[in-house]
């Protein structure tokens, strides 16, 4: 028999008590995984749908609203004069609900700009023209929005015809209704305005050449900030507050396994006082005890923390099918999130037997006598 | 088993009873006190003893004379209110590590026997063992010789459950025999066993005692029980009031 041996039995002492501690445990580590995953996933999704339209730097002016501020077209001209600004593609994306889908990607492109290279046809076809009324969607819209090509699409006041499915090679551009730029703002009355600006730097520019001509663009556009794609999504302020209530929620939902914890370690002394306190008639050190209570706490919330994980991604996995966010998650599971997770749950369990390990230390061996 | 072990069991020779050494002094109590509740209850009020090594001493009077109190300040599960109480020309209430003292020096053996309930009997009798540096292989080996030696070898994977009031004493016999003990301290022992049971725990705490020449000092309101021992304490109203030799 090893001492882990007697921290194993402590825990299989209660069952359903363990049980039900670790079931609050793995519900906060649940929603550290499912949210903190999500909400990375979507940063990461983001950057890879920068990374499949060639796009080396993002102008765009992200404010605390979701979608960026608009700002003038003219923009887009005078940062394409730059010497090292290979190309520029003109954008207005908005998030908006479309039709019965609650909030979608519409992405707006300049006609001909490089943002539209990357999109492959798997059925129908491109739009003939900047201005006829059509959309191409991205697959995981199509699928959303129950169309197929031919389909009409109501956008705003306006009906457009689904001309062609595309596969965009990311996330969100698979979950995007795509169409023409100044289409759009003749629909939304937007003329003159877009909100993003894909850049193609000349090739062969260092990270630090790119961060020089981020500047430079900024000095050029003061109307919107430029910064290196993948970077400016984490920059923007809506961005960051969604990411810090993704945190937020985990961790209230993380203070509940704490309470859970404590209060399970809390009785485990209280129900095992007269055995605390044999073991320290029998020669245990107060220390071997508080050892032992917080090696159980540790245990509890390390086997918490996998269950958890479990518990998260599978809850992830199961958010995925439903029809009203089908194909719009793309979390990122990675195994430094879970290590996370789990190291948390662990720190979290340590935590909360503190209180009861100090509470069993104190515990004198002549109560043993007693009874 | 550890064979340098100086109180493994049945390794010892008896003591040798021509020896011209005097034996030595285990316990020293001089004006031993113990007051509990802001010395509103007097559990202890002045007590003088000394018990020397190999002694078999039986602690007798009535219930609340003080002692289970004396047992628990000899065994440094408490710490006395005033007075002097030496173990071996040491303050006990001065250890440096009283637990080391307990896992090492002394082995108790209570009345409702104590067993921790979700482990086995040999289990049960290597947690003392926890405080020593033994490996584990030598510490399940030292709980089964020490259950085989107090007659349980067939039990020694039984929950304390599923074991007989005799059998979970004879089983925390052998815990408090885990350390190779010098001292052993019986809290009413057989206070909890038919008169059968009674008799054969008695007759192994004796055994064993002998063989290991270990003192022990065992409480008991029996004078029967108290008959065997080699010198009876009688205490009332937390004094000692009378201390005789075997007759």
């Amino acid at each position: 028999m090893t001492f882990f041996t007697i921290i194993v039995r402590g825990l299989q002492r209660r069952p359903v008590r363990t049980g039900l501690t670790l079931v609050g445990i793995s519900i906060g580590i649940a929603a550290v995984v499912a949210l903190v995953g999500i909400s990375r996933g979507f940063e990461a999704s983001w950057a890879t749908g920068m990374k499949v339209r060639g796009t080396d730097i993002v102008v765009s002016n992200m404010g605390s609203a979701l979608a960026p501020k608009p700002f003038s077209a003219t923009v887009r001209d005078r940062i394409a004069k730059l010497p090292q600004v290979a190309d520029a593609c003109a954008i207005y994306a908005d998030l908006t609900s479309v039709e019965d889908a609650s909030m979608m990607v519409v992405s707006a492109r300049e006609w001909g700009g490089f943002s539209w290279h990357n999109l492959k046809l798997i059925s129908g076809r491109m739009p003939h023209d900047a201005m006829e009324p059509a959309v191409v969607l991205g697959q995981t819209a199509a699928e959303v929005l129950k169309k197929k090509v031919g389909d009409p699409l109501q956008l705003e006041t306006k009906e457009l015809t689904v001309t062609g499915i595309v596969d965009g090679g990311a996330m969100v551009e698979n979950g995007s209704v795509i169409l023409s730029l100044a289409l759009f703002q003749n629909i939304t009355g937007n003329e003159g305005r877009i909100n993003v600006i894909d850049i193609r730097a000349a090739p062969g520019l260092t990270e630090d050449e790119m961060k020089h001509l981020c500047e430079q663009i900024n000095t050029t556009a003061p109307e919107a900030r430029a910064m290196v794609a993948g970077e400016h999504l984490g920059n923007s302020q809506a961005f960051r507050f969604i990411s810090a209530m993704s945190w937020g929620t985990s961790l209230l939902a993380v203070i509940v396994g704490v309470l859970g914890v404590m209060n399970t370690m809390l009785m485990t002394v209280f129900e095992r006082k007269q055995e605390i306190c044999i073991l320290l008639a029998i020669g245990w050190k107060p220390g071997r005890v508080i050892r032992m209570i917080l090696w159980e706490s540790a245990l509890l919330g390390f086997l918490g923390g996998i269950v958890g994980v479990v518990l998260g991604t599978l809850a992830v996995k199961v958010l995925e099918t439903l029809p009203a966010i089908h194909g719009m998650l793309e979390p990122d599971f990675n195994a430094g999130l879970m290590a996370v997770a789990v190291a948390l749950a662990v720190i979290v369990g340590v935590l909360s037997g503190l209180y009861p390990a100090w509470r069993s230390s104190r515990l004198t061996p002549s109560l043993a006598m007693q009874g | 088993m550890n064979d340098t072990n100086p109180h493994a069991i049945m390794k010892q020779p008896l003591p040798d009873s021509s020896a011209t050494t005097p034996p030595a002094l285990v316990f020293e109590a001089r004006g031993l006190k113990k007051d509990y509740d802001d010395g509103r209850v007097q559990a202890l009020r002045g007590v003088n003893f000394r018990i020397t090594q190999g002694e078999f001493v039986a602690i007798i009077g009535p219930s609340g004379c003080g002692k289970t109190t004396l047992l628990q300040m000899l065994g440094a599960l408490d710490l006395p209110s005033a007075g002097i109480l030496h173990y071996r020309g040491r303050s006990i209430a001065e250890l440096p590590d009283p637990a080391g003292y307990r896992a090492r020096e002394i082995g108790i053996i209570f009345q409702a026997f104590h067993l921790l309930p979700t482990f086995t009997a040999v289990e049960n009798v290597q947690m003392p063992m926890f405080e020593t540096d033994r490996p584990e292989l030598s510490r399940t080996e030292r709980a089964v010789e020490l259950l085989k030696s107090v007659g349980l070898g067939h039990r020694l994977d039984h929950f304390p459950a599923k074991l007989s009031g005799g059998e979970k004493q004879r089983v925390a016999i052998a815990r408090s025999l885990a350390n190779g003990p010098s001292v052993l301290l019986a809290d009413e022992p057989t206070g909890n066993l038919d008169s059968d049971n009674t008799k054969s725990i008695l007759e192994l705490i004796i055994r064993l005692r002998r063989e290991q020449n270990m003192t022990l000092v065992l409480v008991t309101h029996d004078l029967n029980i108290a008959r065997m021992a080699s010198r009876t304490v009688q205490m009332k109203d937390g004094l000692i009031v009378a201390d005789h030799p075997a007759t």
